[in-house]
């Protein structure tokens, strides 16, 4: 057994550990620091600046212009980015449709959309949930119906999709549509492309708990959508959301920003002589360190070419109950000041808040994280996932 | 980087698992325990030919210089089998000790140890002084041992004692037959069905070549034995954590309720995937805690007491949880479930409970 990386992976974690010091946008960087919120405009400097060095292909074959990096070097990208308070890389784009593309669309689609993908040209949203099809994914009921006019196939697009993250500043959405309803639900599902600005398309905030507005209700009525946006077959959609969904479980453990957190919250806490939370940090510390290397035991399968299991489950469970602990205990250790309401009419508002800097900050991500645990398949549907695939009832 | 186990390492797992199954059942240890013996002369001897009583000591000793490693694999494999014999007392806490000293006459008693001839005690605990192993009220001022020691494990069965004590204020550590003049023992039984014993030495006798080390030294043994004893009951207690698991999931399986097995429950299905996740983490922080005892890396009592303190607490939950999910049969004492229950408590409450390694993590 060998828990260190290979000299190969160690000279990497220093190339990104170089480019984190030195081309990571610092105008982000001083905001992410003092735990300011980022505008749109900080987020594409930041994808833009990872599109200049060529690492925003991460995760992708390098023939479709990916980095081809192996398991080990995603985990260190991914840690490193963490633990220097990064925006997590937005997925929708990199991490779920661009795969989907290369995978199972046509030349056309691949030369059409990956590169505005690789260089941030194009923001993507993802339009999965519904209001009635939240767990139940394959129940979804937006319908798309194939058209023909003066010799051009269309669909028209009826429905509506929900907890839509930023789609207020996307160019395009991918979308689950139901072509088919008479087989079972899974069937008759369609993988449909769809550009923001067509007619028929409206974008409705929703406003989370934490006062801040990051995901949305997408309407869409009679919505044409080319049939050249179709990837792959009709039908054939739910395979192609399986497939992204696996894609998305990468490094959903969150370890290098979980580190950063709590090495932040030990900071905190040494300064204010409170058993209680140091025995509660000193907690978190341990189980962190124990996700942590059940990520490495993953990763070290893989790397000896093992298959990733329902195992990732494990990680996305007990991740995901990290930050929100992590973000929880950053409430505890504000005291009285957890008192301070961090939304619109809240606490930013004022010229000098009140208390500690950390305490808005904390309550933000308390309230803002509980979706942690309900998004990428909630945790509860983890579960069901390693009881069948593990347990095997 | 490569977190699994090589060739060598797997094949020592399943020796031993196969040993157990073959040699150790659940019966077999309910007739050791139950027998007036407090373990099985003629398993010691099996444990011998097996080579395993010699696994963790150096060559020069005529061990098989094994390190953490090793011994978690087989404290993990115990800790499913529920294995009682006084591996732990004699090989871990009083053979190695031996082992790491300067003591003239080590290697003698390692052979005896390794050939299965012998049992030593550690005697390391006092009532008063809770988990601080590294002061005592035990004196050795002028050659003579006076006081008395708390849960030696073993320790009525052992031939030789090794003591921790004062003398003229400074630590020591010394050696003696338990048949020595001033010796008297009184033994019980442990929940997990060990036995330990209370050790009062009134006026013992001894002179100076009884010391095994004083000062420094003597510190940096005890702090080091206790640290690898701690491993390898967390490596026990991990063992216990899958077979917690492993073992409900089996029962509900076949156990069935209102006209289906009740493994088809969500609630029971939660909560034994609870059981599994909990059963990997913790065996995710003895790997790391190995590998940093086996690197004698500045951070391994930090690292033994992150997984002492996560097993302290998510061992107990797991073994409650396995204990409820059996229903009435986790209560019985006939059924194995509810004895994992017991080896969680004893091994929390060796050498620093959760709440205790959690406060020294850091």
């Amino acid at each position: 057994m060998d828990i260190n990386f290979s000299k190969e992976d160690s000279a990497f974690r220093d190339e990104v550990r170089d480019w984190l010091s030195n081309d990571y946008p610092k105008h982000v960087k001083e905001k992410t620091d003092n735990g300011i919120t980022i505008t749109k405009e900080d987020l594409v400097d930041f994808h833009k600046a990872l599109s200049k060095k060529g690492w925003m292909g991460y995760n992708w074959p390098v023939e479709y212009g990916g980095t081809g990096w192996s398991a080990s070097k995603l985990y260190i990208f991914n840690k490193e980015l963490g633990l220097a308070g990064c925006p997590p890389i937005l997925p929708f784009g990199v991490g779920m449709v661009g795969p989907v593309i290369y995978t199972f669309g046509n030349e056309e689609q691949k030369e059409r959309f990956l590169p505005d993908i690789l260089n941030f040209n194009t923001w993507w949203c993802q339009g999965y949930s519904e209001p009635g099809s939240g767990s139940d994914l394959a129940s979804l009921k937006t319908k798309a119906v194939l058209r023909n006019d003066l010799d051009e196939d269309y669909y028209v697009v009826n429905g509506s999709k929900t907890w839509t993250t930023l789609a207020q500043n996307a160019d395009w959405i991918f979308c689950l549509v139901r072509t088919d309803n008479s087989g079972i639900k899974q069937e008759g599902i369609s993988f449909l492309l769809i550009d923001m600005k067509s007619p028929g398309i409206e974008v409705k905030p929703i406003i989370t708990i934490d006062g801040d507005h990051e995901v949305n209700s997408v309407f869409l009525t009679d919505v044409k959508v080319p049939a050249k946006n179709l990837i792959g077959e009709e039908g054939k959609g739910w395979t192609y959301a399986k497939f992204l969904l696996a894609h998305e479980r990468f490094g959903i453990a969150g370890v290098g920003a979980s580190m950063r957190q709590l090495n932040r919250l030990k900071d905190i806490i040494s300064k204010l002589d409170n058993p209680d939370l140091k025995r509660k940090v000193n907690d978190l510390e341990v189980a962190l360190s124990a996700i942590e290397i059940t990520e490495l035991r993953l990763l070290s399968a893989l790397e000896n070419g093992g298959h990733p299991g329902a195992e990732s489950s494990i990680l996305k469970i007990k991740g995901t109950e990290m930050q929100q602990a992590l973000s929880e205990l950053f409430v505890e250790a504000s005291g009285e000041y957890a008192l301070m309401y961090p939304g619109p009419k809240g606490y930013e508002n004022n010229d000098k808040p009140a208390g500690p800097d950390y305490a808005a900050e904390g309550l933000s991500g308390f309230l803002n994280l509980r979706k942690t645990s309900i998004y990428g398949g909630s945790n509860e549907i983890q579960k069901n996932i390693l009881s069948k695939f593990v347990l095997g009832v | 980087m490569n977190l699994n186990y090589n060739e060598e390492q797997t094949m020592l797992r399943e020796q031993i698992q196969k040993f157990c199954e073959s040699e150790y059942d659940f019966y077999k240890r309910e007739d050791i325990v139950k027998s007036s013996a407090d373990y099985d002369e003629n398993v010691w001897k099996l444990f011998a030919e097996q080579g395993w009583l010699s696994m963790p000591f150096s060559e020069q000793s005529g061990g098989l210089g094994f390190g953490p490693i090793e011994l978690s694999i087989l404290f993990e494999e115990f800790g499913k089998a529920l294995v009682i014999e006084p591996y732990l007392s004699t090989v871990v806490l009083s053979g190695t000790l031996l082992d790491n000293s300067t003591y003239k006459d080590r290697k003698e008693i390692i052979e005896r140890i390794c050939n299965g001839d012998i049992q030593v005690s550690l005697a390391y605990a006092e009532a008063e002084k809770g988990y601080d192993y590294l002061s005592s009220n035990t004196t050795f001022d002028n050659n003579i041992l006076n006081g008395t020691k708390t849960l030696v494990l073993n320790g009525a069965n052992a031939e030789k004692l090794i003591v921790t004590c004062v003398k003229d204020d400074i630590f020591n550590i010394v050696i003696l037959d338990s048949k020595t003049e001033g010796v008297s023992i009184n033994s019980f039984s442990t929940v997990d069905g060990q036995s330990c014993a209370e050790i009062s030495f009134e006026n013992v006798k001894l002179d100076e070549t009884s010391v095994i080390s004083s000062g420094e030294n003597a510190i940096d043994l005890i702090k080091q034995t206790i640290n690898l004893a701690t491993l390898c009951v967390s490596a026990e207690a991990v063992g216990c954590m899958e077979s917690c698991y492993t073992k409900t999931l089996e029962y509900t399986k076949g156990r069935e309720q209102f006209g289906q097995p009740i493994s088809s429950f969500q609630v029971l299905q939660h909560r034994m995937v609870d059981m599994f996740i909990e059963s990997e983490l913790a065996k995710s922080l003895l790997i790391k805690a190995m590998l940093e005892v086996n690197n004698r890396s500045d951070d391994m009592y930090k690292h033994v007491s992150a997984l002492k303190s996560y097993i302290g607490k998510s061992g107990k939950v797991s073994a409650k949880e396995a204990v409820q999910l059996h229903g009435g049969m986790g209560v019985s004492e006939e059924m194995m479930i509810g004895h994992y229950l017991k080896k969680m408590v004893s091994i929390d409450a060796l050498f620093g409970n959760a709440d205790y390694h959690l406060n020294s993590f850091s």
